[in-house]
């Protein structure tokens, strides 16, 4: 019976590999803070993914270049550890464990997406562990009583809420009619809540609500009962994969709606990828470059859409923006607290009162960011060149909403 | 007899000693125990009974949907919990937490095995590719329901209830680790057990021609359908355990997860060789090693390496770990080798 000779070499060689493995690292090794975050490098959500990196990768860098963060009299840098979440919160879950228990992370950035922030939460919690976190927008996450949770993002009811208000002010104040269709997910489904107040708040009537799969490849039969319903308004959040088949099918499908109204077009760089046909489409979005905040590491809007273009090959959507100030935060935060002390950087990232080209951030009780108003932007064509122009609230209006949307017909 | 006392005394030590001789591993480690159930359930369908099926995590994703519903319910409005994902927030006591989760795996192990009972009736009837193709669409199906139920969360997900405040930090990761534990035993010591008896040659009767077998006079419905059950069971308890361990569920991504945890079921009972006791012990250990290796140090390239692992144990390693030592080492698995007619085979050819 030798096999079981093999099975007890085996187990025992696992043993000891498990057991030489332990590395620990601290929190702060030498010069250097170090940060930990899983993020969806593969998986569904894997586009927005990388634009949460290349965004905390530019403020890493750009912090780092300029003078590191001066904590106790002495200089430091920060540096990431990613892990790979696959979009999968099961997977998020335990990568925060890992990050904290094995690689001895005490300081998180947070991942993107509401459903892995879910996941996330309660482990950073458990451990006392402050988390900045710039793509977590469910509102149920500021509700829960987390106390190491901070997000520099405004939540995801106050999304498109602000769209059906002005569809109401364009039909003379009087009630609209709404098509929804949300991807079953927690932020999309947050979104719809917000949107569900609005037409109760305004006496309007919701005609569809549709619930489309997760990687939404065809909303199809949506589309045909907006085709044969007419509503005032359609909404649709998906994701970038929502908008960029809302928009593709749309157009094939043409289908005349007077409002469109969506988010994540920056994220799927709508007005590039599918030009003319993504015009007029009405966006929520967290951040607009021509928004006049200011700092002192990315000036402003402009610069930091440069730079990041110049970097990355591509304008930043407001993901790449928000998950930039993240670390502005942390820095800000480390610098008052000037400690590393877990509970002490938690109560200075708790008094943030702050600008940046982002925003400005403070964060509310439940650890929401209560200080920069949502904006939306309408993709208006020049030619064959479409841009984004922010279109309310009027205070950084750049552009007057083109409202009702012209007909297929008539473009 | 006496090695395998050892043997088995030395795992269980093992088992035991683990979250304090690796306490940076409990989560890693109850994962482990979790993947090993998983595989070791798989392999009565796949390995034993050549019945490949996909709707295994059909079982998974219901445990975990009914462990942490009662573990809500038991004690909360379940339709507030959930409402608005979630927004409103109950605080179990530590007596709570522990009943609900007693009486919600208790029902995360019946519910998934009556439903087996009752789907197997209907489905076992199926053969080969078309038994896999409607398994396939009943976990499919079952993510997309439960992602359109309201009072389960829908697309929003559900929270389970947090770890109450009890003992010391490492509390939590304790708990689930041993109970995961207490589960990979009673598991194996059920598949073991189960395997010693007629039940195991009846299985492999059907795998080897199911015709015939019904020839022989054996129902073989009947025992299809007691060898999903068993697995349903033991699914059940896996996913109520993971529910809790993970913290949030998911319709799509956690509870009915097909595309990564019902294919890899399937992989670590082939990698470590199915039809045989130990094969997805060792398939699932070595996975769950090789997987956690990848995704830290080929950050980028681990679905890469994932397919190249597939792609080497299919050309290399079509019976899997086991069978390949099966077969270069016949003799320590008991089997007897005439040198004699081995060679006189040879000559024939």
């Amino acid at each position: 019976m030798k096999i079981r000779n093999i099975i007890i070499t085996f187990v025992s060689a696992l043993a000891l590999l498990l057991s030489t493995s332990v590395t620990s690292f601290a929190k702060v090794v030498g010069d250097k803070i170090i940060l930990g975050s899983a993020i969806s490098l593969t998986g569904k959500y894997s586009s927005n993914g990388v634009h949460t990196q290349n965004g905390y990768n530019m403020a890493v860098d750009r912090i780092n270049s300029m003078g590191g963060i001066k904590v106790g009299g002495k200089t430091y840098k920060f540096e990431i550890i990613y892990y790979d979440d696959e979009s999968n919160p099961k997977r998020a879950a335990q990568l925060a464990e890992r990050l904290i228990s094995q690689d001895g992370v005490e300081y998180m950035l947070g991942p993107y997406s509401s459903g892995l922030t879910k996941a996330i939460a309660p482990v950073t919690e458990k451990y006392g562990v402050p988390m900045v976190e710039a793509n977590g927008a469910s509102r149920s996450l500021f509700t829960k009583g987390y106390k190491y949770l901070f997000a520099v993002l405004a939540p995801a009811n106050l999304y498109l809420d602000v769209a059906i208000d002005l569809a109401v002010e364009k039909n003379g104040g009087k009630p609209v009619t709404v098509a929804m269709a949300f991807e079953q997910d927690a932020f999309s489904q947050d979104v719809r809540l917000g949107v569900l107040e609005a037409i109760e708040r305004t006496g309007s009537k919701k005609v569809i609500d549709d619930k489309l799969p997760k990687e939404l490849n065809d909303m199809a039969a949506t589309l045909a009962k907006v085709k044969a319903v007419k509503p005032d308004v359609l909404v649709v959040s998906g994701h970038t994969k929502g908008a960029l088949t809302a928009v593709r099918q749309i157009a094939e499908m043409k289908v005349d709606v007077p409002m469109l109204a969506m988010t994540h077009c920056d994220a799927a760089k709508l007005s590039k990828q599918h030009g003319k046909n993504s015009q007029y489409a009405l966006c929520a979005s967290q951040w607009h470059k021509t928004l006049t905040y200011k700092d002192n590491f990315f000036k402003d809007g402009m610069t930091y859409d440069a730079d990041f273009s110049k970097e990355f090959g591509y304008a930043p959507p407001y993901q790449a923006a928000e998950s930039s100030a993240a670390l502005l935060v942390f820095k800000d935060a480390f610098e008052r607290a000037n400690s590393f002390d877990k509970v002490k950087v938690r109560d200075a990232l708790a008094a943030t009162d702050m600008q940046t080209f982002y925003g400005n951030i403070k964060f509310a009780k439940g650890g929401q960011n209560t200080d920069k108003p949502m904006v939306l932007f309408q993709v208006m064509c020049d030619g064959d060149k479409c841009e984004n122009k922010v279109v309310a609230p009027t205070k950084w209006a750049s552009a007057e909403l083109i409202h009702p949307i012209p007909s297929w017909s008539k473009r | 007899m006496n090695k395998n006392i050892i043997l088995y005394s030395a795992l269980l030590i093992f088992g035991v000693l683990a979250p304090f001789m690796l306490p940076a591993f409990k989560v890693q480690l109850s994962i482990l125990c979790i993947l090993i159930v998983l595989a070791l359930t798989w392999n009565i369908q796949g390995g034993e009974m050549g019945y490949n099926s996909f709707g295994n995590i059909l079982f998974y994703g219901l445990g975990m949907y009914i462990c942490a519903s009662a573990q809500v319910g038991m004690f909360f409005p379940l339709a507030e919990w959930t409402e608005s994902g979630g927004e409103k927030t109950f605080v179990h006591s530590p007596t709570q937490f522990f009943q609900g989760m007693a009486f919600g795996l208790l029902l995360a192990a019946i519910i998934p095995t009556i439903v087996a009972g009752l789907i197997g009736y209907a489905i076992l009837g199926l053969r080969g590719h078309y038994f896999a193709i409607c398994t396939l669409g009943l976990g499919v199906a079952a993510g997309e329901i439960s992602g359109g139920i309201e009072i389960i969360g829908a697309g929003q997900g559900f929270t389970t209830p947090p770890f109450p405040n009890v003992g010391s930090l490492e509390s939590r990761g304790q708990f689930f680790y041993f109970l995961s534990f207490i589960v990979l035993v009673l598991t194996f010591i059920t598949v073991k057990s189960v395997y010693s008896t007629r039940f195991r040659l009846v299985l492999n009767a059907i795998r080897d021609n199911e015709d015939k077998a019904e020839a022989m006079g054996i129902q073989t419905m009947k025992y299809k359908i007691i060898g999903w059950m068993i697995s349903a069971f033991f699914c059940g308890l896996a996913g109520g355990i993971m529910g809790g361990l993970v913290g949030y569920i998911d319709s799509t991504d956690v509870a009915f997860d097909g595309r990564e945890m019902g294919v890899f079921m399937v992989l670590m009972a082939i990698l470590g060789g199915k039809g045989t006791l130990w094969g997805p012990v060792i398939g699932a250990t070595l996975f769950h090693l090789f997987k956690e290796g990848f995704w830290t140090y080929f950050l980028g390239w681990q679905y890469v390496a994932l397919g190249v692992l597939i792609v080497v144990i299919v050309i290399y390693f079509p019976e899997g770990l086991m069978g390949w030592l099966r077969e270069k080492y016949p003799e320590r698995f008991g089997e007897v080798v005439d040198e004699a007619d081995r060679k006189a085979q040879v000559e024939l050819k």
